[in-house]
């Protein structure tokens, strides 16, 4: 990733000479990826009066695009699943394919990410909280897809919101279903020497950090990578400006961008996935 | 590198905030608006699957025990009538063999009646032709002797007769 910018940081320079093109790939990337505040009422408004003081003096609350982009997404799982929800509850096989699609979805999440890492009587009460997970990210994820809309899963502030939630899952299930003092013990596994002990506990704990934290950049990574490449395609085009690349960067482009859709797929549930995984194993000491 | 920095790799708490805010708010309307009756309609159609396969693998038990005792009955039948047509043939033949026999003595029986007719018709023509041929030749008699009995023959005759007679008092 980091090698990948740094190399974005050098094209301008490369290609400044050819044309009069101000903006930098850089700023580029930064533009369209970033975060920025929206100039529009009532968001401008609400932005500018109520939240222009720092809660705690920590947490800048005001309303950015991404805040709106989440917010949208939330609205859309709303829109989409509360009606499905309810022709479910009227009849339980389905004619409309609009319906069946979405549940196939869900089921999809309940067989293959939820039930082989709970047993059958806490999958039920997990469900709400991976589907929303997987949803949400999925849904996300295929927003930056849309022109003029961004993905809110590229930013580290969210993924790691996310990932925050998932390692606060499992904590919790872990003190609440073994006890806090057992579930501390219980990092480590079973029939280590008293010797080893010591040095696993840190190790373990560590590891206990390392999880939500992979999570976050690999969704964050995932996701702002497809986008810069599409970026850095399209920006060819003003590099070189010929009808040629033109027509090879567009090309490309496009097939990152069919990447993207399955990316998108991919990496919602391989975040949901290894939450189930990590939330799972501590509800059992191992 | 600082322009990225401050775009893509910044970590903004606020941003980081409004992410757990609008998580939970929206796990918590869709817990009970969504999740918990699909879930459950899921559930409901699994277990109704279920129902349904194991009545399936019933019916098909059934109907593969229906099979079976058919085929028995079928082949039951089909011994019956190897059976019933062997027998028939036995019978057959011993029908046909008793109705030539029985024809053959009839035929023997006509034939014998036939003949003895034959010979009963002969024995009486025979026997009337006897009875002419002695009336005849009676006749012929009595004529050659009333032509020829000389009186005193007769004289002869009748003292022979009568001293016969007189011989049985």
């Amino acid at each position: 990733m980091f090698r990948l910018l740094q190399i974005i940081n050098f094209l301008p320079a490369s290609a400044e000479g050819g044309h009069g093109e101000e903006e930098s790939v850089g700023a580029m990337v930064v533009h369209h990826l970033g975060d920025n505040l929206p100039h529009f009422w009532p968001i401008s408004y609400i932005n500018e009066h109520l939240l222009n003081e720092k809660l705690f003096g920590i947490f800048d609350m005001r309303i950015t695009s991404l805040v709106l982009m989440m917010w949208l997404v939330a609205v859309l799982l709303i829109v989409i699943f509360v009606p499905v929800a309810r022709a479910l509850k009227k009849e339980t096989v389905s004619r409309s394919k609009w319906v069946n699609m979405w549940e196939a979805l869900v089921s999809y999440v309940h067989d293959d990410i939820v039930a082989p890492n709970f047993d059958h009587h806490y999958a039920k009460k997990a469900m709400p909280y991976f589907c929303t997970l997987f949803f949400f990210i999925l849904l996300s994820n295929l927003m930056g897809l849309i022109p003029g809309l961004r993905t809110s899963t590229g930013n580290l502030a969210v993924t790691a919101g996310l990932a925050l939630l998932t390692l606060l899952g499992i904590i919790g299930v872990g003190i609440i279903k073994q006890g806090p003092l057992s579930y501390f013990i219980g990092l480590v596994p079973h029939g280590v020497p008293a010797a080893l002990y010591v040095l696993m506990l840190p190790i373990e704990i560590v590891s206990l950090f390392i999880k939500p934290f992979s999570l976050t950049i690999r969704l964050f990574a995932n996701m702002t990578g497809g986008h810069v490449v599409v970026i850095i395609f399209l920006y060819l085009v003003m590099m070189f400006q010929s009808y040629w690349v033109g027509i090879g960067s567009v090309a490309g482009a496009l097939m990152i961008y069919f990447l993207e859709l399955l990316v998108a797929f991919i990496q919602a549930y391989i975040f949901t996935s290894l939450s189930a995984m990590f939330i799972g194993s501590s509800l059992h000491a191992h | 590198m600082d322009a990225l920095k401050e775009g893509l790799l910044k970590l903004d708490p606020g941003l980081l905030l409004w992410t757990i805010i609008t998580f939970i708010v929206l796990v918590l309307i869709l817990w009970k608006a969504a999740w918990k009756p699909i879930v459950n309609s899921l559930d409901s159609r699994a277990e109704k699957l279920r129902g349904d396969i194991e009545k399936a693998e019933k019916a098909r038990l059934e109907a593969e025990a229906v099979l079976n005792k058919n085929k028995e009955i079928l082949d039951n039948a089909k011994d019956e009538t190897a059976k019933i047509i062997a027998e028939g043939k036995v019978n057959a033949e011993k029908i046909r063999s008793e109705i030539i026999a029985k024809a053959g003595q009839e035929a023997g029986d006509i034939t014998e009646r036939a003949k003895r007719e034959i010979n009963t018709a002969k024995e009486r023509a025979l026997g009337e032709l006897k009875l002419e041929i002695v009336n005849i030749a009676t006749d012929i008699a009595s004529k050659i002797i009333v032509k020829n009995l000389k009186p005193e023959d007769q004289e002869a005759i009748v003292k022979d007769a009568l001293s016969k007679v007189d011989s049985i008092q």
